[in-house]
C-alpha cells in the first residue's frame, strides 16, 4: 500500500484544518474550554477531574496521583477536597478511575430531569407502546435503519477528524453500499453482507478526543443529558445530518419535528424498558443518570 | 552460532517470562458456561417465569463476588461501617444487583451473547469483553472477575462503559456525604423491599 504521502498530508493538514473549523464556529468560547494550550495533554486529563484510587500509587506519589483539572471559569467545587478521601484508602481498588463533571445548574437540571422523567411516561412511551402495536418489528427496524444511514456521514466525517482512518474508511463504504445495495438505507447490507459494523463518532467525542472538556453537565428537555461540549458537539452534528438541511429548506416546521418524532419513537420502540429498569437500579436516579452520562461519554472519547 | 545462541537465550527468556499455566478453568471459560447455563434456562420453554428467575437467581449468587463487589462500591466508606453493617450492606446490595439483574434478563428476546478477549487488570483479577447484539445494535460490555480459591468470580460489570461499582459507588458517596451508614442501610432496606 502506498498511503506514506496521503497519510502525511492528513496528518498534518486535518488538524489544522479542524482547528480552523472550530475556531470559526465558536470563536468566543471554544477556547475557553480548552484545559491548557499546551498539546500533549490527554483527553482524559482535560475532560474532567480524573483521580486514581490505588494505594499503591497513592502512597508513592501522593501529589501527583490525581489529576485537577487547570481552572477554567465554569468549574464547580475544587478536586483538593477529595484528597484526604484517597489517602485513606484501604482495599484493592487499582484500576478504578473515578470520574466528575461539574454541575452548576443543578436546580434547572433536577427539574428538566422531573420533566423528561413524565415526559417519557406520560407521552413517550404510550406513544410507542401504541406504535409497536401496529408497526411491525421488521418494518420498524427498516426505519431504524433508514435514519441511521443519514447518520453516515456525521460519522465518516468525526472519524476522519480524529485520525481514525479505516474507521473513516469503513463508514464511507457503508455509506455507499447501504445507500446503492441497501436501497438508501432500508437495510443494513454492508454489515449483513459485507459484515463491517458502524463505528460511532460525533462532534462532541471529536472536540473530546482533542482534549476539550465537558464544561458543565446540562439536561436538555426531551432531548435528555448533555454537557456544554456535547451540546455543541450535536450543533455540529445536525449540520452533517442530510435530514436537517431538508427540513430547513423545503419542508415546513411542523413536518420536520414530526419526523424528528417519528425517529424518536422509532428508537424508542428497541428500548422500552431499559428506563424503568435504570430507575429500579438506582438509588439516586438523578445521580446514577450524571454518572452514567459522564462514564459512557469518557468510553467513547477514549476509543 | 550466534544466531543459534540468541535462539537459546530467547527461548530461555519466555520460559522464564510465561508462567506456567494454571489448571484451574479461566475466566473466559467461567463466565461463557454460565451464561449459557442462564441462556438455556430462558430458552427452556417447559419452565414457567417462576422457575426460571429462581434457577437464574441461584446462579447469579455463585458467579457474582457480592462482598468483593460491595468492598469495591463503598471503597473508602467501608471502613466506616460496623462489620454487622457491612455484613447486611452486602447482603442488601446483593439482593438489589441481583433483582436488577433478574430484570435485565428476563427482558431477553434471544439476542445473541459474543464474548471476546480476556484482559489481565492485576494479578488476581481479569476483564472479559463481551456484547450482546440486539436487533439494531451491539451493546459492548465488560465482565470485571477475580480469582479466589480457583473459582472466578464477578466483581463489577461495565455496560456500555458505565460501570456498575463506579455508578454505584458516585450515588452512595453523595448519600455518604451528609448521612450515616445506618440512614443508607435504611434506603437499601426500602428500595429492596419494593416489588
Amino acid at each position: 500500500m502506498n498511503h506514506g504521502k496521503g497519510e502525511y498530508l492528513l496528518n498534518r493538514i486535518l488538524p489544522v484544518i479542524f482547528a480552523l473549523i472550530l475556531f470559526l464556529m465558536n470563536p468566543a468560547g471554544a477556547f475557553a474550554f480548552f484545559p491548557s494550550t499546551e498539546p500533549q495533554i490527554s483527553p482524559i486529563q482535560g475532560e474532567e477531574r480524573t483521580f486514581i484510587t490505588d494505594t499503591d500509587s497513592i502512597r508513592n506519589e501522593a501529589p501527583t496521583s490525581f489529576v485537577v483539572e487547570k481552572k477554567g471559569p465554569d468549574r464547580g467545587e475544587p478536586g483538593q477536597e477529595r484528597s484526604d478521601e484517597l489517602n485513606d484508602l484501604s482495599t484493592r481498588e487499582k484500576e478504578e478511575v473515578v470520574v466528575q463533571i461539574s454541575d452548576p445548574l443543578l436546580p434547572w437540571n433536577k427539574a428538566m430531569y422531573h420533566f423528561n422523567d413524565k415526559f417519557y411516561f406520560w407521552v413517550l412511551k404510550p406513544v410507542t407502546q401504541g406504535y409497536t402495536y401496529i408497526a411491525p418489528e421488521p418494518l420498524r427496524i427498516i426505519f431504524n435503519n433508514f435514519f441511521d444511514n443519514f447518520r453516515a456521514p456525521g460519522r465518516f466525517v468525526n472519524n476522519l477528524f480524529q485520525l481514525k482512518m479505516k474507521d473513516a474508511g469503513n463508514e464511507l463504504i457503508r455509506f455507499v453500499f447501504n445507500s446503492t445495495a441497501g436501497v438508501g438505507g432500508l437495510a443494513d447490507a454492508a454489515k449483513d453482507a459485507l459484515g463491517i459494523q458502524k463505528t460511532p463518532a460525533d462532534f462532541g467525542q471529536t472536540l473530546g478526543h482533542y482534549g476539550i472538556g465537558h464544561g458543565f453537565y446540562i439536561i436538555w428537555p426531551i432531548l435528555g443529558p448533555s454537557s456544554l461540549r456535547d451540546t455543541i458537539g450535536s450543533i455540529g452534528d445536525r449540520a452533517l445530518y442530510p435530514l436537517s438541511y431538508i427540513s430547513f429548506t423545503n419542508i415546513p416546521f411542523e413536518v420536520a419535528t414530526g419526523m424528528a418524532g417519528f425517529e424518536t419513537v422509532n428508537k424508542t420502540s428497541f428500548q422500552i424498558g431499559d428506563y424503568e429498569t435504570f430507575k429500579k437500579a438506582a438509588i439516586d436516579p438523578y445521580i446514577s443518570m450524571r454518572d452514567s452520562y459522564v462514564q459512557n461519554r469518557k468510553e467513547t472519547v477514549g476509543k | 552460532m550466534g544466531k543459534c545462541w540468541i535462539g537459546i537465550c530467547f527461548i530461555l527468556i519466555v520460559l522464564w517470562i510465561v508462567p506456567v499455566p494454571a489448571c484451574a478453568t479461566s475466566a473466559l471459560e467461567t463466565i461463557q458456561s454460565q451464561v449459557n447455563k442462564v441462556l438455556e434456562v430462558l430458552r427452556n420453554p417447559a419452565e414457567n417465569k417462576a422457575a426460571k428467575e429462581k434457577k437464574i437467581l441461584s446462579m447469579a449468587d455463585s458467579i457474582f463476588d457480592y462482598s468483593e463487589l460491595s468492598r469495591r462500591t463503598l471503597a473508602n466508606y467501608w471502613k466506616s461501617f460496623s462489620p454487622e453493617q457491612q455484613k447486611e450492606f452486602t447482603s442488601l446490595f446483593g439482593k438489589l444487583l441481583a433483582g436488577v439483574y433478574m430484570d435485565r434478563i428476563m427482558q431477553y428476546t434471544n439476542e445473541k451473547v459474543t464474548f471476546g478477549k480476556e484482559t489481565k487488570l492485576s494479578e488476581d483479577s481479569v476483564e472479559v469483553q463481551s456484547g450482546v447484539v440486539t436487533k439494531t445494535n451491539t451493546i459492548p460490555m465488560l465482565y470485571r472477575m477475580i480469582q479466589e480459591k480457583g473459582d472466578w468470580r464477578i466483581y463489577d460489570v461495565s455496560i456500555e462503559g458505565v460501570s456498575l461499582v463506579s455508578n454505584y459507588r458516585t450515588q452512595f458517596r453523595e448519600i455518604l456525604a451528609n448521612k450515616t451508614p445506618e440512614d443508607l442501610l435504611e434506603t437499601l432496606r426500602k428500595k429492596v423491599a419494593q416489588p
